[in-house]
């Protein structure tokens, strides 16, 4: 079903109009072959009062590009993301990244995961933390040593490398956290609400240089969990929008917004229909759910 | 006394008990009490009993003290293995806490004659005790060390595929070791009272048995009870000092040790 909604929905017209000429390398993105596909999937946590957390969800994201899971909490969204990440496995239906069964993936480390709280260890540098996964993977020193200079560099924290993390600002703190899960360049990368936790200053800062550290990526495919709109439309190629109990994608909507993306456009008035539309979406969700 | 830093905080804390000490006994002698000298002896008079027989304080102190450390590092190590296995599988942890648990029920003065009998030398039961009071401490301690990580970290190094071993080593040890010198602090003192509790109960030697004689003989000898009491109360003191010194060099990264704020 993703694919023909992606395709049925008519963009805003001036989106339309102000993406001429982008029009095609988005078409040409979302035309690529598929990185994760999920299908089906439903999952009930099972107890003394077993919970639906996920019914009948299906999306698929193309290689290279940036998928936003917007929705309400308890709409399921990490727990999608444990699914996709091979953290905990689906009641029924099927996940595939890159063809194969996410739990495999996850063994052939396939996926760089970045959680809302930064998880550093308060105990190691942040050069250290960077290279955390380097040397669980068991690369030689001097390739690790390369490779996190390179990517603190990325990130922009090149003074701090040997500053412990409880010496940065929360949101250095989590762009720690992401050079770490891009260290070992894996093809995904996961976000769990990644700035949920700052504040709205740092958090529109943070996106843009999210952006910016994407594309100096080659192809990663990112799966990207908020609360915010306007967060999901600046970042992303699709927002998935889901509802809650029991979480169901209630549509995905395609960005058709220019790359690379800059501050200015949030001030567009595609960007503008964009976040309306995405509100619409989300109080009809959340009133379907709650009637 | 804020201002006041580091050694000379000390010494002016030690000169103000002495202070009062003096007092407290000077009243006492004033009031005619006739064995006041061996209710509150002066500090003094204490000093002059451990100069005229230095060998044998000295001698009593580090039989009690040296096994009170191995029998702590013992306990230790045992204690670390103990929760480094529970913290494996739930299962193992439910089938044997409760038994180090209960082993601290055990009123430990009735283990020591058991003990003597099993094991005859006295040097090892002071070793045993020692051990047996640490490891339960030690055991809790690291358990929760261990048990203390975030959900999240635990889900990244899956995410990363690390084996057991590894996520022990990158993150449960790590994480564990405010845990663990928690743990070392209380344990460290207990390790005395467990080795001087066999000198009193064996009476063959260390600061233990000064105390048992010096009560034995009688008020004469009161200056001696005072003196073990004050040397096992400073050694009890070193150890814990030690712990606190070691535990801000191995783990400066601690929010408690923390230089910068905010």
């Amino acid at each position: 079903m993703t694919a023909e909604a992606a395709e049925d929905r008519v963009p805003p017209v001036d989106a339309a109009q102000e993406a001429v000429g982008h029009d095609h390398s988005l078409a040409h993105r979302l035309g690529r072959p598929i990185a994760i596909s999920v299908k089906d999937v439903d999952k009930v946590f099972t107890g003394q009062r077993p919970v639906r957390a996920l019914e009948d969800v299906s999306f698929e994201i193309p290689v290279g590009t940036f998928v936003s899971l917007i929705g309400p909490s308890g709409c399921g969204k990490s727990t999608l993301l444990r699914l996709v990440a091979g953290l905990s496995k689906p009641t029924a239906g099927r996940i595939e990244a890159n063809g194969i069964e996410p739990r495999e993936a996850r063994r052939r480390r396939q996926f760089g995961i970045v959680f809302q709280s930064p998880v550093l260890f308060d105990w190691r540098t942040v050069a250290a933390n960077i290279a955390l996964p380097l040397q669980i993977l068991g690369r030689p020193r001097a390739e690790i040593d390369a490779r996190v200079a390179e990517l603190a560099e990325l990130v922009g924290l090149t003074e701090f490398v040997n500053h412990h993390p409880y010496e940065l600002s929360g949101g250095m703190q989590q762009r720690v956290a992401i050079a770490r899960a891009l260290s070992f360049a894996p093809p995904f990368l996961l976000m769990d609400e990644p700035f949920g936790a700052l504040d709205m200053i740092t958090r529109d800062r943070m996106a843009s240089e999210l952006l910016r550290i994407w594309s100096s990526t080659l192809d990663t495919t990112v799966m990207f969990i908020t609360h915010s709109i306007p967060e999901a439309i600046l970042l992303s190629d699709q927002v998935v929008v889901m509802s809650s109990r029991p979480g169901r994608v209630s549509r995905i909507v395609t960005i058709d917004l220019p790359r690379p993306r800059t501050e200015e456009i949030r001030e567009s008035r595609a960007f503008y229909e964009y976040d309306a539309e995405l509100r619409r979406l989300l109080v009809e969700g959340d009133a379907s759910a709650t009637r | 006394m804020t201002q006041l830093r580091g050694p000379l905080r000390i010494l002016a804390v030690i000169a103000v008990v002495l202070a009062i000490w003096y007092l407290g006994a000077f009243l006492l002698e004033r009031s005619g009490d006739r064995i006041a000298y061996a209710k509150l002896p002066y500090p003094h008079a204490i000093l002059a009993k451990v100069a005229a027989s230095p060998a044998t304080v000295l001698e009593a102190t580090w039989e009690t003290g040296s096994r009170a450390v191995m029998g702590f590092f013992i306990g230790l190590i045992v204690g670390g293995l103990f929760a480094t296995v529970m913290v494996q599988a739930r299962a193992i942890e439910v089938s044997f806490l409760p038994y180090v648990l209960a082993s601290q029920m055990v009123p430990i003065i009735a283990l020591v004659p058991i003990m003597r009998a099993i094991l005859r030398e006295p040097e090892l039961v002071r070793l045993y005790l020692a051990s047996y009071v640490t490891f339960f401490v030690i055991t809790v301690a690291v358990l929760r060390g261990l048990k203390s990580v975030d959900r999240n970290a635990l889900e990244l190094m899956d995410s990363l595929n690390a084996g057991r071993g590894t996520v022990l080593r990158v993150l449960r040890l790590p994480a564990a070791v405010p845990y663990i010198f928690s743990g070392m602090r209380i344990a460290a003192p207990l390790s005395l009272i467990g080795a001087i509790l066999v000198d009193l109960v064996s009476g063959q030697g260390g600061l233990g048995y000064l105390m048992i004689a010096a009560v034995v003989v009688g008020p004469s000898q009161a200056t001696l009870l005072w003196a073990a009491l004050l040397i096992s109360f400073s050694l009890g003191l070193l150890f814990a000092r030690t712990v606190v010194w070691v535990e801000r060099r191995v783990s400066p990264w601690q929010p408690a040790f923390r230089q910068v704020s905010g």
